[in-house]
């Protein structure tokens, strides 16, 4: 078979469309909701927006008004305009924040992605205790995080620790994981993997769960190898949940205070201080009010911006 | 769709959107009518005193002094309510609660609270309280120098009740396996963190990790126990002295010999607590009732002498914990009543052994309970006298001290020292820029 004909046939095998089928979509309807229908929607959704309002818009204008004066917890004090985002976009802790969530949340994104990838697609197989094996990844997630971390602090704080003493014993030195600054960035990103990829592994299982394996059937039937239906098929068919789980998974991450903060919070000489880490420190260590907010701000509409050309990426999936 | 099911649909319709109002209205209403009922409900002509207390030990303690509270009966038929304020964002949950005008009456809290609290105007001055014990006696048995910090211009912001000390504790197994002399000045301390470092233990233990204040308060210490400190005498910003230099330099000289445990910087309280029991730390600044925290109560865990400094000075640091009373409360003469009487009952905690921490009053430290322990007779004896508090060389506390303590500045200047990763000077330089750019003018 050749190559076109493969192509043709996985664009056909992921539409859903079997060998000799037409693949013809139904005519969309289209519905015109009538005005007292209308009207019941309203009053529907008017309690909600009204508590949305307040639980969300009042914060969100205090806010506002306290990044942009220079009070304190307790009181407003003067108007600095936009001298505490100016402050805060010129201090070096803050573009050094900036670097590691960026870094924590790369890594915290795709590397629990791929984990929980692989492992979706490992309990697709049917293995005995494949439940079990579901029920027992689901753990990290489950557990409290107060919990795991001090797990971790156990496994790598001291030179005596577990892992250290492996290490040791192994001929390799005795790494000070939370002591040494680049260590320390790696444990609490490798952390972050190990608490979100079981989320992952839900989201991706879900849309595996959906998928047709008549596609498959198809695929094969069209000289598909197993690697290209895993790229042509499996992952364009999962994008769309691919795409909102990584807008989930970049939300967590960027706003994730005690994934670090528990395990080092913040160090070894702010090592792993991230955006989040550094907004808290600064209001409740520092009681700077003003670039404290300011800081939780710039990360809000970072995070906007993120989830719209994310949510794009969805939109664009859902077309093709 | 027949009738019953058209009506059925338009009752959940109606149903589901009366119940969402409720819902929504009930947060409403219940704000509407929260606030003014917080302060006084009950308790006679005096109201309810909301006093708040923190975790300062175990639960039992907690349950001791909800006891004493409620205990508490006013001339006026006042009363006295109990309420625990965990310590994560505890000054989030007193700004928020004194704002909305449902905070307490009397509290606890952090060591420089009240001073915060004192420059936003929620604070009431307890002048009348220390008239009070002057006349019932209890002034005079206040131990020296413990209250002069909470004087300021317009009175005194609050009332110490329980000193949190930092002194140094060694091991003494450890010291006769190295065949080593207690340090006594720095030299010595030199020398018994190098014979120590030869028997697996270290001569310095400190830790910076999360939540951890130790190394914090380990540099200050060495700071002050030189003569120096972060303020001058007269309150202001003074950390590139000459003292504080040589002090610095002398630290990294011990991090650099490897008397301080490389992973010191990721300690937190709990790993630290760990190094002591596992026989790895010989010798470190900790606080008061150090085996009872560490869990090895076989006599080998000790309080060492006070060390002297190269220009003669001794000195470590204390945090005197204090009571406050506040603006908003019902009755100002029972809060001071509450006050008064609160503070003549603090003998129960340390006679049933639930306090980690110095008290106040003499006659508390003469109880056996107390005194029946070495190591505290020791800490009244021989480091009280020369503790001084994170305001030294200053004499009064001041608000700029909370940013001081636990600030961002002062643990990256903590955290870079016991690594090593700057020289003296430079460290100082930006723990100094950093401390400037957060304290208020």
């Amino acid at each position: 078979m050749s190559s076109t004909t493969t192509q043709s046939g996985l664009a056909r095998a992921r539409r859903g469309v079997a060998p000799g089928g037409t693949g013809t979509v139904p005519g969309k309807r289209k519905s015109k909701l009538s005005a007292q229908a209308t009207r019941t929607f309203f009053w529907l959704l008017l309690p909600s927006v009204v508590l949305l309002v307040l639980i969300h818009g009042y914060p969100l204008v205090y806010a506002a008004v306290q990044a942009t004066h220079d009070g304190d917890l307790l009181q407003t004090g003067n108007f600095v305009g936009g001298q505490n985002f100016a402050t805060v976009l010129t201090s070096p802790a803050f573009w050094k924040a900036a670097q590691f969530t960026l870094w924590f949340t790369i890594v915290g994104v795709f590397g629990s992605w791929l984990v929980g990838l692989g492992l979706a697609l490992l309990l697709r197989t049917k293995i005995p205790g494949g439940g079990t094996f579901k029920v027992l990844l689901l753990l990290p997630w489950v557990v409290p995080i107060v919990v795991s971390s001090t797990a971790w602090n156990w496994l790598v704080a001291t030179p005596d620790s577990l892992i250290p003493s492996l290490f040791r014993n192994l001929g390799m030195g005795t790494p000070l994981f939370l002591a040494d600054p680049t260590l320390a960035a790696v444990t609490v990103m490798v952390f972050k993997v190990w608490v979100s990829f079981p989320f992952m592994m839900m989201m991706i299982s879900a849309a595996l769960a959906s998928v047709d394996t008549t596609v498959y059937e198809a695929a094969s039937m069209d000289g598909a190898s197993r690697w290209q239906q895993f790229t042509q098929i499996t992952l364009p068919l999962i994008a769309r949940s691919t795409y909102i789980s990584w807008i989930l998974m970049t939300i967590f991450c960027v706003n994730d205070f005690p994934t670090i903060y528990l395990l080092t919070g913040g160090g070894p000489v702010n090592a792993t201080t991230s955006l989040v880490v550094l907004a808290y420190r600064t209001v409740f260590q520092d009681f700077a009010t003003g670039p404290g907010v300011a800081i939780a701000f710039l990360m809000t509409m970072t995070l906007v911006v993120i989830s719209v050309i994310l949510y794009r990426q969805i939109r664009k999936s859902s077309v093709e | 769709m027949n009738a019953t099911s058209e009506q059925r649909r338009s009752f959940s319709r109606r149903g589901f959107l009366g119940l969402t109002a409720a819902a929504a209205a009930a947060p409403l209403l219940a704000a509407c009518g929260g606030g003014s009922a917080s302060q006084g409900g009950g308790g006679g002509a005096g109201g309810t005193i909301k006093f708040w207390d923190m975790p300062w030990a175990t639960p039992a303690y907690n349950d001791a002094a909800k006891g004493i509270a409620e205990g508490f009966s006013g001339a006026n038929g006042a009363k006295a309510s109990y309420q625990i304020i965990q310590w994560n964002n505890f000054y989030q949950t007193f700004s928020s609660a004194i704002a909305s005008k449902t905070g307490p009456a009397v509290s606890t809290g952090g060591g420089f609270q009240a001073f915060q609290f004192e420059q936003q105007g929620q604070i009431a001055y307890a002048d009348k309280v220390i008239d009070k014990l002057k006349a019932n006696g209890q002034f005079d048995d206040f131990l020296p120098g413990v209250l002069d910090p909470f004087k300021s211009a317009k009175g005194y912001v609050a009332v110490p009740w329980q000193l949190d000390m930092r002194v140094f504790w060694y091991r003494k197994s450890l010291f006769d396996k190295a065949n080593v002399a207690l340090p006594t000045d720095w030299p010595s301390l030199l020398e018994a963190g190098k014979a120590l470092k030869k028997v697996g233990a270290f001569g310095f233990t400190t830790g910076a990790g999360a939540g951890n204040n130790y190394a914090n308060h380990s540099m200050i210490m060495m700071m002050v126990n030189n003569g120096g400190g972060v303020w001058n005498k007269d309150g202001e910003l003074d950390l590139m002295n000459d003292r504080n230099v040589e002090a610095m330099e002398f630290v990294l000289e011990l991090v650099s010999n490897g008397i301080i445990d490389p992973a010191a910087v990721s300690y937190t309280t709990d790993n630290m607590s760990a190094q002591w029991k596992d026989g790895k730390a010989g010798y470190g600044l900790f606080q008061v009732n150090v085996p009872q925290r560490v869990g090895d109560t076989s006599g080998d865990l000790m309080v060492a002498d006070p060390i002297t400094g190269p220009h003669g000075d001794k000195a470590t640091i204390v945090f005197p914990n204090n009571i406050m009373m506040y603006t908003n409360t019902p009755s100002q003469d029972a809060s001071e009543e509450f006050l008064v009487y609160y503070l003549g009952q603090l003998k129960q905690l340390w006679q049933k052994k639930l306090m980690s921490a110095l008290p106040v009053f003499k006659s508390i430290t003469e109880m056996p309970e107390f005194a029946n322990d070495p190591n505290n007779v020791k800490i009244v004896k021989e480091w009280q006298p020369i503790a001084k508090t994170f305001a030294a060389q200053g004499s009064t506390l001041n608000a700029n001290l909370a940013a001081l303590d636990g600030g961002q500045a002062l643990n990256q200047f903590s955290q870079t020292i016991i690594t090593g990763k700057a020289d003296a000077k430079t460290a100082l330089q930006t723990f100094q820029s950093g401390l400037e750019s957060v304290l208020k003018k």
